[in-house]
């Protein structure tokens, strides 16, 4: 969104109400606003044209007939929209008629059709004028309620509605459009469950669930889609996205998913669980058996399958990360690759210590870049470089330090 | 005396934090006088108080093993000196460094090595004051690794120099060392200039 067109919205409207304007001092209105205050431009767009319907006695927003977009609604307003449903969900109790999600050119949000209502049953893909409904907050996201006191009317409306791509970090609770690929799948953990995994685009990934529902198909691992007004939601601190009621299409090409922050730092401790490990062979498990072949869950194992791992720690000197590196990674760092670890361990007098003293001699005390998303406090590193030396820092330090003594 | 705890000591009914291990030269560490406990448990974590002003507990550093020396009969110990551009560490590995030990066993010096370990503050037979490191873990480097540790703590005791008076521990530093930055920045510029570039 640029400032010039929300000049031409706020001067259009206002022409249409036959009032003429200057558009250098809105822009300059709103540029002050924006530029020495920080304001977002959507609300300043707001502030300005609250201000310049106020100066022409303009019914303001909250009274009758001026309606808002739905963008910017905040709880405990009275408000009068213009929308299409785009998603009906199935009511969670029967004290509610209706629910899905209502949007506009601006944005979208989640409505509620409460029993009492009486009201008309809206159907999806309708433009509807929503008058006097009341905005309010669920769980941390605006809801737009429809009460016995909104009336609603059905538009005649052909604009096609062009749902707003975010970015995944700029995903907030309520409802979001995203173009992303479907990175993991994971194994459903509820027989309602169509499919979960996560999803992730350049800035960041979030979980994914589809619940199972008439014509719901899955997402393709690997895949990258358009997925038009999904819900998200917050839970334990963290965002997920609902597809169930979303729209999404499969697109073309590729995006490269963003692995997490990069974090710099000498590796200063291996802990123990590093290096060669047993895995527990059955089906789904894939836990560390002790040193007596023993896992937690299935207890005695006759088989196991060999990998290798670091759990180590990484320090920049100001604070420590745990983190977690797998097999492909630490064959690169280590310079050795499974099958001659296992051959090591099994010739060796020290076994698999053999191959964690190696692995410690090779990694321990060196400078690393790692990348990866953290989980519980541990970073399970997908990319992992080793710092080179750049004489251009040499310069810059002796620079900084010469600065003042010289 | 133990009033300076606010600024980065381990918070109550937070989980465990592992301390930071800090870049330091040999030319700063040398000049460490005072050692405390934070708390009164006996496994709180003891730190040194570093003249630029920051606590540690534990330290990171990269130099030449110039020396090694085996010592004891039943209790093995080793005793290591390790040099860096601004002077020497003196290095420390008994039976409750198993690891350690038998890393510098196996290492034959002149090596770079890259050392995590914990410093001490202890009292000579003479009377004066010296500061050890208790090696955790030592592992033979090559001269790159080197050269990125003098980077990484030139820029460290550069960052502890421009916060000195703005942290508890800063202030306390100054209150015991009477620090000179200028000192300091030389030792600095001095060490990366031995680089090349």
């Amino acid at each position: 969104m640029e400032v010039s067109d929300a000049v031409e919205r706020i001067s259009g409207r206002m022409e249409a109400k036959g009032i003429a304007v200057d558009r250098s001092k809105i822009e300059s209105k709103i540029r002050r606003l924006v530029e020495e205050f920080g304001v977002q431009l959507a609300e300043a767009e707001r502030t300005v044209w609250n201000e310049m319907a106020r100066e022409h006695s303009l019914p303001s927003p909250g009274a009758r007939a001026q309606e808002r977009e739905i963008q910017g609604l905040t709880a405990g307003e009275w408000v009068t929209v213009q929308g299409k449903v785009v998603a009906l969900t199935s009511p969670p109790t029967p004290a509610i008629a209706q629910a899905g999600i209502l949007a506009d050119p601006t944005g979208a949000i989640r409505f509620t059709v409460w029993a009492r209502a009486k009201a008309q049953s809206l159907s999806a893909g309708t433009w509807y004028r929503i008058e006097s409904a009341v905005v309010d907050e669920f769980r941390g996201v605006e809801k737009l309620n429809i009460h016995s006191g909104t009336v609603i009317t059905e538009v005649e409306n052909e604009a096609p509605l062009i749902p707003k791509i975010i970015p995944i970090r700029e995903l907030r609770p309520g409802v979001g459009s995203v173009r992303v690929k479907v990175v993991q799948e994971w194994e459903p953990s509820h027989e309602r469950m169509l499919q979960t995994g996560l999803l992730g685009d350049e800035t960041g990934t979030i979980k994914f669930t589809i619940w199972r529902d008439d014509g719901k198909e899955k997402l393709t691992p690997g895949k990258v889609y358009s997925v038009y007004y999904a819900l998200v939601d917050e839970f334990n601190g963290r965002l997920q996205l609902n597809l169930t009621s979303a729209m999404y299409l499969p697109e073309e090409g590729d995006i490269r998913v963003s692995e997490g922050e990069a974090s710099r730092g000498v590796i200063v401790h291996l802990a123990p669980g590093s290096g060669l490990i047993k895995r527990c062979p059955v089906e789904g498990c894939n836990r560390v058996l002790s040193r007596q072949n023993y896992c937690p869950v299935h207890e005695i194992q006759k088989t196991f399958r060999y990998d290798l791992r670091i759990k180590g720690v990484l320090d920049d000197g100001i604070r420590t990360r745990n983190i977690l590196v797998q097999k492909d990674l630490v064959e690169a760092l280590s310079g050795m690759k499974l099958e001659e670890a296992v051959a090591l361990a099994e010739s060796s007098p020290l076994g698999m210590d053999e191959v964690f003293y190696r692995i410690r001699d090779a990694v321990l005390g060196r400078y690393f870049q790692v990348r990866g998303s953290e989980m519980d406090g541990r970073i399970l590193v997908k990319e992992c470089q080793r710092i080179a030396f750049d004489p251009a820092d040499l310069a810059a330090l002796l620079n900084r330090a010469g600065g003042e003594a010289k | 005396m133990m009033n300076g705890r606010k600024a980065q000591g381990p918070r109550p009914g937070q989980t465990f934090d592992r301390e930071p291990a800090r870049r330091v030269f040999a030319g700063e560490l040398r000049e460490v006088r005072l050692q405390f406990r934070e708390g009164e448990d006996e496994k709180s974590p003891s730190f040194v108080l570093l003249p630029t002003g920051a606590r540690c507990n534990r330290i990171f550093l990269v130099g030449t093993l110039t020396e090694k020396d085996r010592r004891g009969d039943q209790n093995v110990f080793y005793h290591a000196r390790i040099s860096d551009p601004t002077g020497t560490f003196f290095l420390m590995a008994g039976s409750y460094q198993p690891e350690a030990m038998q890393q510098i066993a196996r290492i034959d010096p002149p090596a770079f090595v890259a050392v995590i370990g914990k410093p001490n503050l202890f009292e000579s037979q003479t009377g004066s004051l010296l500061v050890s490191v208790r090696a955790e873990s030592v592992t033979a480097v090559d001269r790159e690794i080197r050269d990125l540790w003098v980077l990484d703590a030139a820029r460290a005791t550069l960052d502890r120099i421009d916060g000195m008076g703005t942290t508890e521990d800063s202030k306390r530093a100054q209150d015991q060392y009477h620090t000179d930055p200028a000192v300091y920045r030389k030792m600095v510029y001095d060490a990366l200039a031995q680089l090349k570039i």
